[in-house]
């Protein structure tokens, strides 16, 4: 049996294992309905200017609505580790919580994490109090620096944000998680609740989802498929997976009772 | 007293202090994070901090974000 334990986090427990990212949602009803759905403890919002005119994207009393949910502020946005820092300690205002999900990644067009930024704001963040939780490229060395400065967990990316693509990183992903002794989450480019599934059998301890629930015909409907997924993947890993044979390894008898007799 | 309250100029007819500024505004205190001249109020200070002629002040909620 392995983890055979809740999530857990920065001595947090969560009963679910799926955290659900908030953008991109055609309304907050949709968002709201999405998030019940989905059976999440752990939700990703932004930061962003107060605007009078536009009221229907302020998140936190809808969200604050819902029990035993945790709010983790991005830092999306930020350019380097300075702005990530403010960032943080001004979600955590708002948040009332010490996650924070640190994002920094200055390439609009690949939206691929910055490394060096992200390295030096989780070691600002870890020293503030904050459970430090990085998107990070799906790079085992990086993930295991962070680990060693004080990380919560680390979020590498299947694939771009929003790209659909999957676990195009299944491999460094493996050995982020042989080496990981800190919660490893998939975050960004999963499509399907099959990969959430495939995430969570490699080992990973958690996955989070964004686009694929939002951008999906019934956004409702696709959280609670994640949220079987990512338990159908939890109780096979559990359970052990056989092992992958080179040839065919016939599953019935197969004495010849039925070959005309010679 | 005027402001430059998230970018925009801003004439402030209150008490000079945060809520004041908050409800001005028709924002909620308990959901926002505010910095003044790039400093971050501690939400405990909200009630003590006093705005000043010039000042800059960003006033931020949550958004949907990934």
């Amino acid at each position: 049996m392995m983890k055979d334990k809740p999530l857990e986090i920065a001595g947090h427990e969560f009963s679910s294992r799926l955290i659900v990212g908030t953008g991109k949602f055609s309304d907050i009803e949709t968002m709201i309905k999405a998030v019940r759905s989905s059976g999440t403890g752990l939700v990703t919002v932004a930061l962003r200017r107060f605007n009078r005119e536009d009221r229907a994207d302020d998140l936190y009393g809808p969200l604050s609505g819902i029990e035993g949910l945790t709010l983790m502020p991005n830092t999306s946005g930020a350019r380097t580790a300075q702005e990530a820092v403010r960032a943080a300690l001004l979600g955590r205002e708002i948040s009332r919580s010490p996650f924070v999900k640190v994002e920094i990644h200055p390439n609009p067009h690949h939206l691929m994490p910055d490394p060096i930024e992200t390295y030096e704001a989780c070691r600002l963040l870890v020293k503030e109090g904050f459970a430090v939780m990085p998107y990070i490229p799906a790079d085992p060395v990086l993930a295991k620096r962070l680990e060693d400065i004080g990380c919560a967990s680390v979020m590498p990316l299947g694939s771009a944000i929003g790209s659909g693509h999957g676990l195009r990183t299944a491999e460094l992903l493996a050995l982020i998680v042989t080496d990981s002794g800190v919660p490893v989450i998939v975050d960004a480019g999963l499509r399907s609740p099959s990969e959430a599934a495939a995430s969570m059998e490699m080992g990973c301890d958690a996955v989070l989802v964004n686009s694929a629930i939002a951008a999906a015909d019934d956004p409702e409907g696709m959280a609670a498929a994640f949220a079987r997924a990512v338990e159908a993947g939890l109780a096979a890993r559990r359970a052990g997976l056989m092992s992958a044979g080179e040839t065919a390894a016939a599953t019935s008898p197969l004495t010849s009772f039925v070959a005309e007799p010679t | 007293m005027k402001l430059t309250v998230n970018g925009e100029p801003h004439e402030h007819r209150g008490a000079g202090t945060i809520p004041a500024l908050v409800a001005e505004i028709e924002a909620e205190l308990e959901r926002v994070a505010v910095m003044i001249n790039g400093d971050i109020v501690r939400r405990g200070n909200f009630d003590t901090v006093r705005l000043r002629e010039g000042d800059t002040v960003e006033i931020l909620t949550f958004a949907g974000g990934g």
